[in-house]
């Protein structure tokens, strides 16, 4: 942070109009007297500038460590995966050149130590990031540290590769440092006691998370835009909306998110529009509607923060896409890229393998030393 | 945009000149940023508490001060790891309020105080508004840069404003600026602690000695109520019905010119943004926004540039 944004507010008195601090059942302060508001709004210092939620978002470490364009993404990934497949390449040229191997092993040291594309790594890592969530449902944590636990998962793995860590042995110590993060400490042998690996295994990296992680460790959910959205919604289709079923859909929703963080839509759109996006995929004529109302308010103020209808559906509705064009990745896929990334990592193994196999025909893929990915 | 915390951990980047502090969990170092030369401050986490890995402190002070860059908030320059130790690299601020309140040769004016409130308020503001809790606001915790200007410190009890129903630890805030909900145990609060906080750092300016310093726990609502009398019922629905409520002495409101006496230097206006700030009942207290818009800030004498306040 060499460079850091300072927020600086130029005047003693700063009005917003929104009250931040205090919740919905907290009245805004009414000391606000109008004139008063005028005559600091005509002698404006310099650089007076009124911070929006957006001025404030923007200034998230979310915002400026871990949003990114579609290509950006992209390249991040195809970034990550090049390093570490570069030192595959590198290494089994190594081993070859150091082992008296026969033709038969090299092709099939050809064929079976080839480092894994983006698209198998992106699978091992949304097929680890789903164990994160099934495991720390299981331990009983709240759903917003699952969450955090899944995020900080995928995060660490846009920064590393699944060639370069072995993604099974960062599933728990993420859990652990969400805990702490989300300020729910579990000592490390309880937890332990809980999960499988012992304290050793789970606090071995837990710096290198928090480093991968750009030491960024509040995260935006959606669960509280969900919130303000049902309570706005029953706010502005007071009596034409079943309080039953918003509480049933409410539930559905947040369910839904968990699923959505799985996603990269995270990295994509901010916390709000990804809780649109989920209600349009539950509702979509109640969101429709509830849009249509807002819009038709607020058009006639004049406001440069705001977008247009039009524009924000596009956005949505882009969002939606991403979320339900996300398939899970089978057992079986994960299993024969973990094969492959296990012997391109140790091409050794699959040599002494060969030897010990050679009258035998081939049957399965699993290696000696099957990486267990259940 | 800014750029991000940079990971190659260049210990050299960064030395440590002098040891000029040491708490619970951390040693702190003066050092110098070699690339540029310039003074920082290296708070170094003592692994040798790590059995649990990183810290919950030091978690919580990354966590917070990565969100906020604002003038009256300690900025987070770096983070490093050396030798297993965890050290965050801050910027160097060389005096606090409460060097200064202590320090009997040192003068300060009614505008010099107005200029720390606004500084101060500006800060826990901001905290406010990212929706940050700071849990510790004491003089020790506020420091003043170079060039006077007070930012706030010290985020290792730092958490997120609870949503309506969650349960916290009332056991935050050192005692003599504990809010009266924390007094009493409260298992939900809200930014009003923090105001509360400064409310009562307010008053020490003005008297230059610990306005509400209470022995223990018990001393402190004593203490509290006795200045600012015990909350009843009918200011604060339901107060009596905390469990530690019962014990208490009955103490009336001090009067108005009970307290004029008490603060003879202070205006009606800067009495009325002390009581707005220590009024007992957080939902009826001023928050960071009510207190920057009172009045106190509008009259004379306005606040003292920062630089020109002199404390050495």
């Amino acid at each position: 942070m060499s460079n850091p944004i300072v927020m600086h507010d130029e005047v003693p008195v700063e009005t917003t109009s929104v009250d931040l601090t205090t919740g919905p059942e907290e009245t805004t302060p009414d000391a606000t007297i109008d004139d008063e508001e005028e005559n600091i709004e005509d002698n404006k210092p310099p650089n007076y500038k009124r911070i929006s939620d957006d001025d404030l978002y923007r200034h998230s470490s979310q915002y400026r460590f871990w949003s990114f364009s579609k290509e950006r993404l992209r390249e991040k990934r195809v970034n990550t995966n090049k390093i570490a497949a570069d030192t595959i390449y590198k290494n089994i040229l190594d081993f070859k050149n150091q082992q008296d191997l026969t033709q038969e092993q090299l092709d099939v040291l050809d064929a079976r130590t080839q480092p894994l594309s983006v698209d198998d790594e992106l699978k091992l890592i949304n097929f680890y990031a789903k164990k994160v969530q099934v495991i720390s449902q299981h331990l009983n944590l709240p759903t917003e540290i699952i969450a955090t636990s899944i995020s900080f998962f995928k995060k660490f793995f846009l920064e590393n590769s699944v060639m370069q860590y072995d993604p099974k042995s960062l599933v728990h110590t993420t859990i652990f440092l969400a805990c702490k993060a989300e300020n729910y400490f579990i000592s490390v042998d309880s937890f332990a006691k809980k999960a499988k690996p012992n304290r050793e295994a789970i606090l071995k990296y837990e710096f290198k998370l928090l480093e991968s992680l750009k030491f960024s460790l509040l995260i935006h959910h959606p669960y509280k835009p969900l919130h303000g959205f049902f309570l706005d919604i029953q706010n502005v289709l007071h009596g034409k909306v079943d309080l039953n079923y918003m509480g049933q859909t409410y539930d559905k929703c947040k369910k839904k998110i968990t699923e959505a963080i799985l996603t990269d839509v995270v990295y994509l759109f901010t916390p709000p529009q990804i809780t649109l996006a989920i209600l349009m995929i539950e509702d979509e004529a109640l969101i429709t509607k509830y849009l249509e109302l807002k819009f038709s308010v607020n058009s006639e103020k004049k406001n440069n923060d705001t977008i247009s209808f039009s524009t924000l559906l596009t956005i949505i509705n882009d969002c939606k896409s991403f979320i339900q064009e996300e398939k899970s990745v089978s057992t079986d896929d994960a299993r024969k890229i973990a094969a492959q990334n296990f012997f391109c990592q140790n091409p050794m193994d699959l040599i002494q393998r060969m030897k010990r196999k050679q009258p035998e025909e081939e049957t399965t893929a699993s290696p000696e030393k099957k990486p267990r990915v259940a | 945009m800014s750029t991000e915390i940079t990971t190659p951990i260049t210990q050299t980047e960064y030395t440590k000149e002098k040891k000029v502090g040491e708490g619970t969990y951390a040693v702190v170092y003066l050092g110098t940023k070699q690339s540029t030369g310039r003074q920082i401050a290296v708070k170094e986490i003592k692994t040798s508490e790590f059995k649990d890995g990183l810290d919950m402190s030091a978690i919580r002070e990354v966590k917070y001060l990565q969100e906020i860059q604002h003038d009256n908030v300690i900025e987070l320059v770096d983070i490093f790891m050396a030798y297993d130790n965890l050290n965050l690299v801050l910027e160097f601020l060389p005096s606090d309020l409460e060097v200064i309140i202590k320090d009997r040769s040192i003068l300060f004016t009614p505008a010099d105080i107005k200029s720390w409130m606004l500084m101060t308020l500006r800060g826990v503001h901001h905290c406010h508004r990212n929706f940050i809790l700071h849990r510790d606001l004491k003089p020790n915790n506020l420091l003043l840069s170079p060039d006077g200007v007070i930012k706030v410190a010290d985020f290792g009890l730092a958490r997120a404003v609870p949503s309506p129903h969650e349960m916290l630890t009332s056991n935050v805030v050192t005692r003599w600026y504990r809010a009266p909900e924390l007094l009493f145990g409260a298992k939900h609060y809200t930014s009003a602690i923090d105001i509360w906080s400064v409310g009562v750092i307010f008053a020490e300016l003005m008297l230059r000695i610990p306005y509400l310093p209470g022995q223990n726990d018990i001393d402190q609502m004593e203490v509290t109520f006795r200045a600012l009398g015990t909350p009843t019922d009918k200011e604060w629905p339901e107060v009596s019905s905390f469990g530690s409520y019962n014990k208490l002495q009955i103490y009336p409101p001090p009067s108005i010119d009970e307290l004029r006496k008490r603060f003879i230097a202070a205006s009606e206006n800067a009495l009325n943004f002390m009581c707005g700030m220590l009024t007992m009942n957080p939902k009826k207290r001023w928050n960071a926004i009510e207190c920057l818009e009172s009045e106190y800030f509008k009259e004379m004498p306005p606040p003292s540039d920062p630089s020109e306040i002199k404390i050495k």
